[in-house]
């Protein structure tokens, strides 16, 4: 079980995870927990059954106070759940994470915004629920309602009809505000327009002066090296590399160009094989068929000179369809 | 475990918001507000007045000279069982609903369904007035014996029985949805094994029913404590004070059913957090 309430230690390292693990059952998994419950709890021989998947496994690391640490990654390799494990809001299979003292977590801004309340409802509402006492929001609203650009005849709307940007921008307004010495930050960097953008930096880059420890989940390279001294590169559900963030960055970049190449070949087979097979086909129906086999292929076949971006699967949604044809 | 009720200790003001949340968003979207709470089950406690008492008449299992008589026998069932049933029927949800929050907040995950419950405390205090009401419009008496004992037990045990049953169905339905389906015709089907419509002595003098049946409804915690909320009004009546059986199967059976509900939310604890 994560001890992580357990109280604050004056020295050594502020997050501190061993060994950490867990899984997930891929099939019946519904079935398997209720089963779990009943005959032996949560500490089964893990290769008991072929059916459990581990996103995460054999996770260790020290993070000592005043770093700012990115966590990089492919799309599933479980950066998030690492991060959920960090706040303490998924218990972990094996191993074990302390933290020492209070989290601020940037996971999902909107959460806990009550469509119903108003937006002044919300802010005190989800405020005390961090911790935060009456006075102290009392203090900052106006910093928080300013600083989201929600517009002061708003405030006392409900939630619901606010825009999406709204909501982000108020959320990350008030989780900004919170003086926890460590914060968690998944890809959240990426909400809001420009202007907006630059201020959450700002605030970062305020709170990071301030001694805070900061663990980042990012695919935003710029975000990376910017506020990071460390990256942890995980890959395949476990640790590949603890270095300086631009050695993990590189790391990265390197796995997905090979990845990238491999991806190629294999297109270029399968784009070999549907020629072929079209060739057979008579000229009247060909027309059609070729069609369809491009926007096939085009789905994958993008180029990708820079890998800087993201990873591959998600770029390329066949913006290209008829380049091959 | 001992650690772990420090740290709810240490939340009840999350316990608090989130009760004052869920009262202020359902409230706030009706014209009558909190009126609805006073109005639903006085509106329940005249069909089945005119249904049981007058059309099938239940009331002649009410003892000779009952100060109220069945009306206040019927209230003072009903309410208490109104803000079971919604208890009930919320707490299969009690998880889900905050999944948001669950996922994003590190608190001790047991203070979702307590907020539940305590939400249903505050509207069941809430419907005290219509009680009151009834109680001096039908000349009810108030006893130290009904106020001092009755009261707080049947109280106590009412909503340590509906938290071991929320934390159990909270946790069990984000597994198997199934679970509120289920809840709903159980709910049914304890509404009249709790004996909320006639005296439970009708079923127990009954010929018809055979012993086991009589055993198992004693055995069902809910009918004693039901029994209790009305002995406060009716004490000295033996025909409407619990049995020394149905005492102690509602007293055991509660304690019981909050173990078993905290041992449920505990052990799914983890798979629970993953399917959120």
């Amino acid at each position: 079980m994560a001890s992580t309430y357990e109280a604050a230690v004056a020295d050594g390292p502020v997050i501190e995870a061993k060994g950490l693990g867990v899984k997930f059952a891929v099939n019946r998994r519904r079935k398997r927990s209720l089963r779990e419950m009943f005959i032996h709890g949560n500490k089964r021989d893990p290769n008991a059954e072929g059916n459990e998947f581990w996103p995460l496994r054999d996770v260790s690391f020290e993070i000592a106070k005043g770093d700012c640490v990115g966590i990089v990654g492919k799309n599933g390799t479980g950066k998030s759940t690492l991060l959920k494990m960090i706040a303490g809001v998924l218990i972990p299979d094996e191993g074990k994470v302390s933290v020492h003292g209070k989290v601020a977590p940037l996971l999902e801004l909107r959460a806990g915004f009550n469509d119903n309340l108003t937006g002044r409802e919300n802010v005190y509402l989800v405020g005390s629920l961090h911790g935060m006492t009456e006075k102290q929001i009392d203090e900052r609203f106006e910093e928080i309602v300013d600083f989201a650009e929600v517009k002061p005849k708003f405030i006392d709307t409900p939630v619901r009809h606010y825009s999406s940007g709204m909501k982000v921008r108020l959320g990350f307004a008030l989780i900004s505000q919170l003086e926890h010495p460590i914060m968690l930050v998944d890809e959240v960097l990426a909400v809001g327009d420009k202007a907006f953008k630059r201020k959450c930096y700002e605030a970062i880059d305020r709170m990071l002066a301030n001694e805070r420890t900061m663990v980042l989940v990012s695919h935003n390279e710029k975000d990376l090296r910017r506020f990071c001294n460390r990256g942890l590169y995980i890959k395949n559900g476990s640790l590949d590399l603890d270095t300086d963030i631009d050695s993990a960055l590189a790391a990265y970049n390197e796995d997905t160009k090979v990845e990238i190449e491999e991806r190629k070949k294999k297109d270029a087979a399968k784009k070999k094989r549907a020629e072929a097979a079209a060739k057979k086909v008579e000229a009247e129906a060909g027309t059609i068929e070729a069609g369809a086999t491009a926007a096939d292929t085009a789905k994958t076949d993008r180029p990708e000179p820079d890998a800087d971006k993201a990873d591959p699967g998600e770029g390329g949604d066949g913006k290209d369809g008829g380049q091959v044809a | 475990m001992a650690s772990r009720t420090l740290a709810v200790w240490e939340h009840r003001k999350v316990v608090g918001l989130l009760v004052r949340r869920d009262l202020k968003v359902k409230y706030q979207q009706s014209v009558l507000g909190y009126a609805w709470t006073m109005l639903e089950p006085l509106a329940l406690t005249l069909v089945y007045f005119f249904v049981f008492g007058i059309v099938l008449q239940a009331d002649r299992g009410m003892p000779e000279g009952a100060p109220g008589g069945y009306i206040l026998f019927l209230v003072a069932g009903i309410l208490p069982w109104t803000t079971f049933g919604a208890i009930l029927s919320e707490a299969p949800r009690a998880m889900i609903t905050h999944a948001k929050l669950i996922t994003t907040m590190k608190v001790p995950r047991e203070i979702f369904p307590m907020a539940t419950v305590g939400t249903k405390f505050v509207e069941y205090v809430l419907t005290w007035p219509v009680l009151l009401i009834f109680v001096f419009a039908r000349g009810g008496s108030f006893t130290w014996e009904g106020m001092l004992f009755w009261l707080p037990l049947a109280v106590v045990l009412t909503f340590m029985f509906g938290l071991g049953v929320t934390l159990f169905l909270a946790s069990v339905n984000v597994l198997l949805r199934d679970v509120e389906r289920l809840t709903r015709i159980l709910t049914r089907l304890l509404f009249y094994g709790s004996a909320i419509l006639f005296p439970a002595s009708m079923v127990l003098a009954a010929d018809r029913v055979p012993g086991w049946a009589k055993t198992l409804y004693e055995l069902n915690p809910l009918m004693g404590i039901f029994q209790m909320h009305r002995t406060v009004w009716f004490s000295g009546f033996e025909e409407l004070t619990p049995s020394t059986f149905a005492l102690t199967s509602s007293v055991v059976g509660s304690i019981l059913m909050l173990i078993i509900g905290y041992w449920t939310f505990r052990r799914l604890e983890m798979s629970v957090l993953k399917e959120l």
